[in-house]
C-alpha cells in the first residue's frame, strides 16, 4: 500500500528504476569511451538507490536509505580509482578507447 | 686394552673434508701438510694401537668400541662400533703405513699436475674408507666401508677424467665392484635373516657345529666371496684391475698393495668362522685362487707394458692368498698379504719412478739400460723382484713358502688329488712368477736404451689420439737426459725395499730351524683359530722342504730362463704362434665379454630408451599435454580482451540467475 504522504505508486519509482539501469547497462554494453562508460555505471548505481528509496519508505524502514549512503560512498571511492587507472592508461597508450585495451585476450 | 681406532679412521677423514673444500684455495706445501699429516697421524695411532695390543695378554686381545649406536628397533640394535683385535691391527698397519709411503712418493710423482689438491683429497678418502672396512665390527658398516672403497678407486682410476679411456676403466672397476657388493649384501641379508644380528661376534657365536656343512652356510659364505672376488680381482671377476692402471700410478700402489684388494682376502679371514663351517665354499675359494693364480701368471708373461704385468702378477698373488685361506692357513693368507703390500707397492713405485724419469713411457719396449742412470731404483726393484719370486731370505719366499707347504700338508693329510694339484699349480706358479718378473726387470734395467726422441715420434704417431688425450707426455728424454728420482720418491723406494728384505721374518722360521720364533701366526691365531699355526708348525720339515725346494728350483729357473732369454737385454719379437697371440690378448677375455654380456646388455639399453622410454612412458604423458593444449587452444577464445564482452557476460549470468529464482518461485 502506497504511504499517505505519497503522490504516486510504487511501481511508478521501481518503473522509471528499471529504466535507468536499463539505460545504464545498455551505455556499459555499446559505448567506446570510458568516461561515458564510467557515467552509465553511475546511472545503474543510481537506479539502483531509486528503488531504494522507494523501497524504503514504501516499507517504513530506514534499512534502504542506509544501503544508499553505502553506495554513494562506495562509488565515490570508485570514480576516484577509476578515473587514476583511465588517466594513467592514457599516459602510457595516448588512447583510452576501451576496444584498443585488449591485452588480456587469450 | 687401548682402542683408538676412532682416530685412525678420523684423521684420513679430516684431511678429505679440509682438503675437499679448501684444497683449491691452499698452497702445495698446505696441501701436503694436512695429506701427509692426516695419513701420518693415522699410522702413528695405528702404531700406538698396536703396541697397546702386543702389551696384552694374548687372550684378551680384541676391544670393542662403540660410537654411538645407529640403529636400536624392538630386539635388534646396531651399532657403528670399531672392533681392534690382532686381524685388525695387522691390516691397519699395513694400510696406513703403506698408504703413508705412497702418499709422501706421490708429491713427487704428482708434482706437476693441475689436479694435485683432488688427487690428495681422493687419497685421503681413500685411506679412510679402507680403515673403516678394517675397523667395522659388524656386516654392515663393512658394507659401508666396502662401498665406500669402491668409489674411491672410481674417483681414482678415473683421475685423469680428460682421457676417455681412464673414463671407461674407472667405470668398469666400479660396474665390477658393484656386482661384489650385490653379493656381499645377499650374503648380509641371509645372515641377518637366519641369525638375527650382524655383528661379528652375535653371528659368530652362534656358531655350532651342527650347522656345519649346512647350505645357508654355504650359501653366505659363497656370496660373501663373490664380494671378495670383484674386491680382490679373482676369475671371473678380474677385468676391472689391469685396467685400473689408467690412474696415476701411486693409486695403482695403493690399490694393489695396502687397499682395495686386500679387502677380499681381509673379509675370507675375518668370516673364517663362517668358512671353517662350509667346506665346499672353502674348495671354492681354494680352487678359484690356484686357477686364478696360473691364469694371471700366463698372462702376465705376454704384457708389454711394464703396469699391466704388475697388475697381472697382483692377480697371481692374490690368487696364492686365497689358495691359502682355502686350505684354512688364514694367517698364511695375512702373511702373504702383508709381504705383498711390501714388495708390490714398491714394484709399482718404482715402475712409476721409471714412468716419471721417461716421461710417461711405459712400453717395456723403449726401455732399457736404466741401471747406470737409476741406480736406487734399480737396487730396490731388484730387492721387490727377488721378493715377489719368492727367492730365499726375501719376504715373499717366506709366505709363499708357508702357503705352498700348507696346501701340500692339506693334500697329504686329506689324501686329496685335488690339492696335490692345486699345490702343483701354485709351484708352477711360483716358477712363472720369477721369469715373468726378472722378464719385466732385464727388460727395464738390462741392455742398452731402446728409447729417445726417435722412438717417442713413432709412438706418437701410432696412437696419437691417447698422447693428446694424456697431454703429459713429452718427448722421450735422451738416455743422458735420465736422472734418478728426487729424494721424496726414493726415500719410500728405500724404506719399501728394505722391508721387502727383512719382512718375512715376521712368519715362522721353522723351517731353517728357528720352530719357536712365528710372530705373525701366533699373533693371528686367536683371531683365525689354532690350524693355521699348527699347519705351519706341525706338519713334517721334511714336507716343508719339499715343497720349499721344488718351489725354488722352479723360480731358479725361471730366473736362468729369463736371463737366457732377455738377460741382454729385451727384444720384442712379433710372433704368429695361435697360442702365443691367444696368451699375448689375455685371452680374448675382455673381447669375449664385450661380445657375450657387453653388447647385449648396451643394445637392450639403447632398446628400452627407445622403445620404453620413448614410446611408452615419453609418448603416454606427451599425449595428455597434447590433450590439455587442445582444450585450451578452444577456451581461450573465450578470453578476448574487449571488456563489453565480459560485461555481457556478467549481464547473461545475472539475468540467468534472476530467471531462475523466478521460475523456480
Amino acid at each position: 500500500m502506497p504511504s499517505p504522504t505519497s503522490l504516486m505508486p510504487l511501481s511508478a519509482y521501481l518503473i522509471v528504476s528499471a529504466v535507468l539501469f536499463t539505460i545504464g547497462v545498455v551505455g556499459v554494453l555499446v559505448r567506446r569511451n570510458p568516461l561515458i562508460i564510467f557515467m552509465s555505471i553511475e546511472l545503474m548505481l543510481n537506479a539502483v538507490n531509486l528503488s531504494f528509496v522507494a523501497l524504503s519508505t514504501f516499507l517504513d524502514s530506514a534499512d534502504g536509505q542506509m544501503f544508499v549512503f553505502l553506495v554513494l560512498t562506495v562509488a565515490a571511492a570508485e570514480v576516484v580509482v577509476g578515473l587514476a587507472i583511465i588517466v594513467s592508461i592514457f599516459r602510457t597508450r595516448r588512447t583510452i578507447d576501451v576496444d584498443d585495451m585488449n591485452v588480456l585476450r587469450g | 686394552m687401548l682402542n683408538v681406532s676412532f682416530w685412525v679412521l678420523f684423521f684420513p677423514l679430516l684431511g678429505f673434508i679440509i682438503l675437499g673444500l679448501l684444497g683449491r684455495l691452499l698452497p702445495r706445501g698446505g696441501i701436503l701438510t694436512v695429506a701427509w699429516g692426516a695419513c701420518g697421524l693415522s699410522f702413528l695411532f695405528a702404531v700406538i694401537n698396536f703396541i697397546s695390543l702386543l702389551g696384552t695378554p694374548a687372550n684378551a686381545r680384541v676391544a670393542d668400541t662403540v660410537i654411538y649406536h645407529w640403529v636400536s628397533s624392538g630386539n635388534f640394535s646396531l651399532d657403528f662400533a670399531l672392533l681392534y683385535d690382532p686381524l685388525t691391527a695387522v691390516m691397519l698397519l699395513v694400510i696406513t703405513g703403506v698408504g703413508f709411503l705412497i702418499h709422501i712418493y706421490s708429491a713427487g710423482y704428482m708434482a706437476d699436475d693441475p689436479g694435485f689438491w683432488r688427487f690428495f683429497t681422493y687419497m685421503n678418502f681413500f685411506i679412510f674408507a679402507m680403515t673403516l672396512l678394517v675397523t667395522a665390527d659388524n656386516f654392515l658398516f663393512l658394507l659401508v666401508g666396502w662401498g665406500l672403497v669402491g668409489l674411491a678407486s672410481f674417483l681414482l682410476i678415473g683421475f685423469w677424467y680428460q682421457r676417455p679411456s681412464a673414463v671407461a676403466a674407472a667405470r668398469k672397476a666400479f660396474v665390477i665392484n658393484v656386482i661384489g657388493d650385490f653379493g656381499l649384501m645377499l650374503a648380509i641379508f641371509l645372515i641377518f635373516n637366519h641369525f638375527g644380528t650382524l655383528s661379528y661376534q652375535g653371528v659368530f657365536g652362534q656358531l655350532n657345529s651342527s650347522m656345519a656343512g649346512s647350505g645357508l652356510l654355504t650359501a653366505i659364505c659363497l656370496l660373501l666371496f663373490v664380494a671378495c672376488a670383484a674386491k680382490s680381482a679373482q676369475l671371473p671377476l678380474y677385468m676391472w684391475l689391469p685396467d685400473a692402471m689408467e690412474g696415476p700410478t701411486p693409486v695403482s700402489a695403493l690399490i694393489h698393495a695396502a687397499t682395495m684388494v686386500t679387502a677380499g682376502v681381509y673379509l675370507v679371514a675375518r668370516a673364517n668362522p663362517l668358512f671353517y663351517m662350509a667346506p665346499i665354499a672353502l674348495y671354492t675359494v681354494g680352487a678359484i685362487g690356484g686357477i686364478t693364480a696360473i691364469f694371471a701368471a700366463v698372462i702376465a708373461i705376454f704384457q708389454l707394458d711394464i703396469k699391466r704385468v704388475l697388475a697381472y702378477s697382483t692377480i697371481s698373488q692374490l690368487g696364492y692368498m686365497f689358495m691359502a685361506e682355502g686350505v684354512t692357513n688364514f694367517a698364511g693368507g695375512i702373511f702373504h698379504l702383508v709381504t705383498h703390500a711390501f714388495f708390490k707397492a714398491l714394484l709399482f713405485l718404482g715402475a712409476g719412478a721409471v714412468i716419471h724419469a721417461l716421461a710417461g713411457e711405459q712400453d717395456m719396449r723403449k726401455m732399457g739400460g736404466l741401471w747406470q742412470r737409476m741406480p736406487i731404483t734399480a737396487w730396490t726393484f731388484l730387492a721387490a723382484t727377488l721378493a715377489i719370486s719368492g727367492i730365499i731370505p726375501f719376504a715373499g719366499f717366506w709366505s709363499k713358502d708357508s702357503i705352498l707347504a700348507s696346501v701340500l700338508a692339506q693334500a697329504t693329510i686329506s689324501g686329496n688329488a685335488w690339492f696335490y694339484i692345486l699345490w702343483a699349480v701354485g709351484v708352477l706358479t711360483a716358477g712363472l712368477t720369477a721369469f715373468y718378473m726378472f722378464r719385466l726387470f732385464f727388460g727395464i734395467f738390462f741392455g742398452s736404451y731402446r728409447g729417445g726422441p726417435q722412438a717417442s715420434a713413432e709412438h706418437e704417431e701410432e696412437d696419437e689420439e691417447d698422447e693428446v688425450a694424456a697431454g703429459h707426455h713429452e718427448r722421450m728424454p735422451r738416455y743422458n737426459q735420465i736422472f734418478e728420482v728426487p729424494a721424496v720418491m726414493s726415500v719410500p723406494l728405500i724404506i719399501l725395499g728394505v722391508l721387502s728384505v727383512i719382512g718375512g721374518f715376521i712368519g715362522s722360521l721353522a723351517l731353517i730351524g728357528l720352530p719357536q720364533w712365528h710372530p705373525l701366526p701366533a699373533l693371528l691365531a686367536p683371531v683365525v683359530g689354532q690350524s693355521s699355526v699348527s699347519a705351519i708348525v706341525e706338519p713334517s720339515l721334511g714336507l716343508e722342504w719339499i715343497s720349499t725346494g721344488i718351489s725354488l728350483v722352479l723360480a731358479a729357473i725361471g730366473i736362468l730362463l729369463a736371463w737366457r732369454m732377455y738377460g741382454k737385454g729385451f727384444e720384442y719379437k712379433e710372433n704368429r704362434n695361435p697360442l702365443y697371440q691367444f696368451a699375448f690378448h689375455k685371452f680374448y677375455v675382455d673381447e669375449a665379454l664385450t661380445a657375450v654380456l657387453v653388447n647385449p646388455i648396451m643394445a637392450f639399453g639403447r632398446a628400452a630408451t627407445r622403445f620404453l622410454e620413448g614410446d611408452t612412458l615419453d609418448a603416454g604423458s606427451r599425449g595428455i599435454a597434447t590433450t590439455f593444449r587442445g582444450v585450451s587452444a578452444g577456451l581461450r577464445r573465450l578470453q578476448t580482451g574487449y571488456v563489453r564482452n565480459y560485461a555481457l557476460a556478467i549481464l547473461v549470468g545475472a539475468v540467468l540467475i534472476v530467471i531462475y529464482y523466478a521460475v523456480r518461485r
